[in-house]
């Protein structure tokens, strides 16, 4: 009798087990040009050597000694310009950054420099001042892209503006149609057809036909 | 039921704690994973400079932000764990991100060229093998390269800081099972771009290596 098929998803769920448990022991091997570790049979064996040849690719690649030495110092100009914690009795507390840091772009210790000129963190002042956790991927991308926040406004206030105006247009154009036929526009309009030319009166003044 | 309870399982703990009495006690955690968060940038970014640009970016956030950094490792976790690295790498995959969505429109850098020479290291006694597997390192690079974004991170992760499924998944905000099945998937992408390459006909040079040659 044959097992029944799993579920393509349960299956998927299944090879990717075997898969981790295969790459957690290629990846504890200490030599990373090793040729391979034992596999599960299950294992699919192009996947197997497509993780043997990342293994030995993608190798961590350490920054040079002067970047590692001048990011030490901003680091440190950094720190010497927060308020230790200890100062504050162990009570819980915030960094307070000291104003030359912040005429830097908010890069405390911006005056020596980022290394090739890197532009200086316009969100580290929020940060700082723990308004925005640089650890949340959805407040980051708001903050880093305010102009997005600010488009609704601008696409509501268009949409709203042309609604004003094709209201606008429908109006004329209805009372264009309609005209108002009641009582007192009648008599206005009798009246205003039987006046004759203005004259100008002795005294200055403006009167019809007498 | 261990639910609520605090478990003290982050192996930066000691650290953590000093940076927060002293922040210039802060160089140890940045010596320590400073390899770690540049290599990653440089893999998603493939320039030398933007990833420095991101490094610092990454450990000047951290070091700003500190004071709320909370501890949240699980039991399932494992003794190694770190929540302090996880965070820590949250912060680089946001730098990253950003810095990935302001180039999008320019021209994709070569990571192989990137990397220079780093590219699998040849041992230099069998040109002619080294040729093939520095052609099926880029290979593999380049498939990584065009992966979608949450596979590609997630491959980093596991094979350049040699995360566990467990820390990549409160990186990326998802759970360990998918986390295992991105993984998974994304291996599957990069072999199949390298069978490609090592059929008779392929783009590579090693068309003679078939499946019992790799065993």
């Amino acid at each position: 009798m044959n097992a029944p098929a799993l579920p393509s998803r349960e299956h998927d769920g299944v090879d990717a087990l075997v898969t981790d448990r295969y790459l957690e022991t290629l990846l504890a091997a200490a030599d990373r040009q090793a040729d391979d570790t034992p596999a599960d049979a299950g294992l699919d064996p192009d996947l197997r050597h497509a993780a043997r040849v990342l293994r030995r690719s993608m190798l961590r690649i350490h920054p040079s000694f002067r970047f590692e030495e001048r990011l030490a110092e901003r680091l440190a100009g950094m720190a010497a310009q927060s308020r230790p914690m200890a100062a504050t009795g162990g009570r819980s507390g915030t960094v307070v950054v000291f104003p030359d840091a912040r005429r830097a772009g908010g890069s405390p210790g911006g005056s020596h420099g980022a290394p090739h000129g890197a532009p200086p963190d316009p969100l580290l002042d929020a940060i700082l001042r723990g308004d925005l956790d640089p650890s949340d991927a959805a407040a980051m991308e708001r903050a880093a892209r305010p102009s997005l926040a600010r488009r609704p406004l601008i696409v509501g206030g268009a949409i709203t503006s042309a609604a004003i105006s094709i209201i606008g247009v429908a109006w004329v154009a209805w009372r264009a149609a309609h005209p108002a036929e009641g009582a007192m526009t009648r008599a206005a309009r009798t009246a205003h057809a039987r006046r004759g030319p203005a004259t100008v009166l002795p005294g200055g003044g403006l009167g019809g036909p007498a | 039921m261990t639910t609520g309870a605090v478990v003290v399982l982050d192996r930066d703990r000691t650290l953590v704690e000093a940076a927060r009495r002293d922040p210039a006690q802060f160089d140890a955690l940045y010596r320590k994973y400073l390899a770690q968060v540049y290599a990653y940038a440089l893999y998603e970014l493939a320039d030398h400079h933007a990833a420095e640009d991101a490094t610092e970016r990454t450990f000047l956030r951290a070091l700003a932000a500190l004071p709320r950094f909370r501890e949240q490792a699980r039991p399932e976790d494992g003794p190694e764990a770190s929540t302090f690295r996880v965070w820590l790498f949250r912060i680089a995959r946001n730098v990253v991100a950003n810095e990935r969505r302001s180039r999008r429109r320019r021209s994709a850098a070569s990571l192989d060229l990137a990397l220079g020479a780093g590219l699998a290291i040849p041992d230099g006694t069998d040109l002619e093998a080294d040729a093939v597997t520095r052609d099926e390192a880029a290979e593999a690079l380049r498939a990584v390269r065009t992966l979608p974004d949450d596979r590609r991170r997630a491959l980093l992760l596991r094979f350049v800081d040699e995360m566990s499924t467990a820390e990549i998944a409160g990186v990326l905000g998802r759970s360990e099972g998918a986390v295992r099945v991105l993984i998974h998937r994304a291996l599957g992408s990069v072999a199949t771009e390298l069978g490609r390459d090592r059929r008779p006909g392929g783009r590579g040079r090693g068309g003679d290596r078939g499946p019992g040659a790799r065993a």
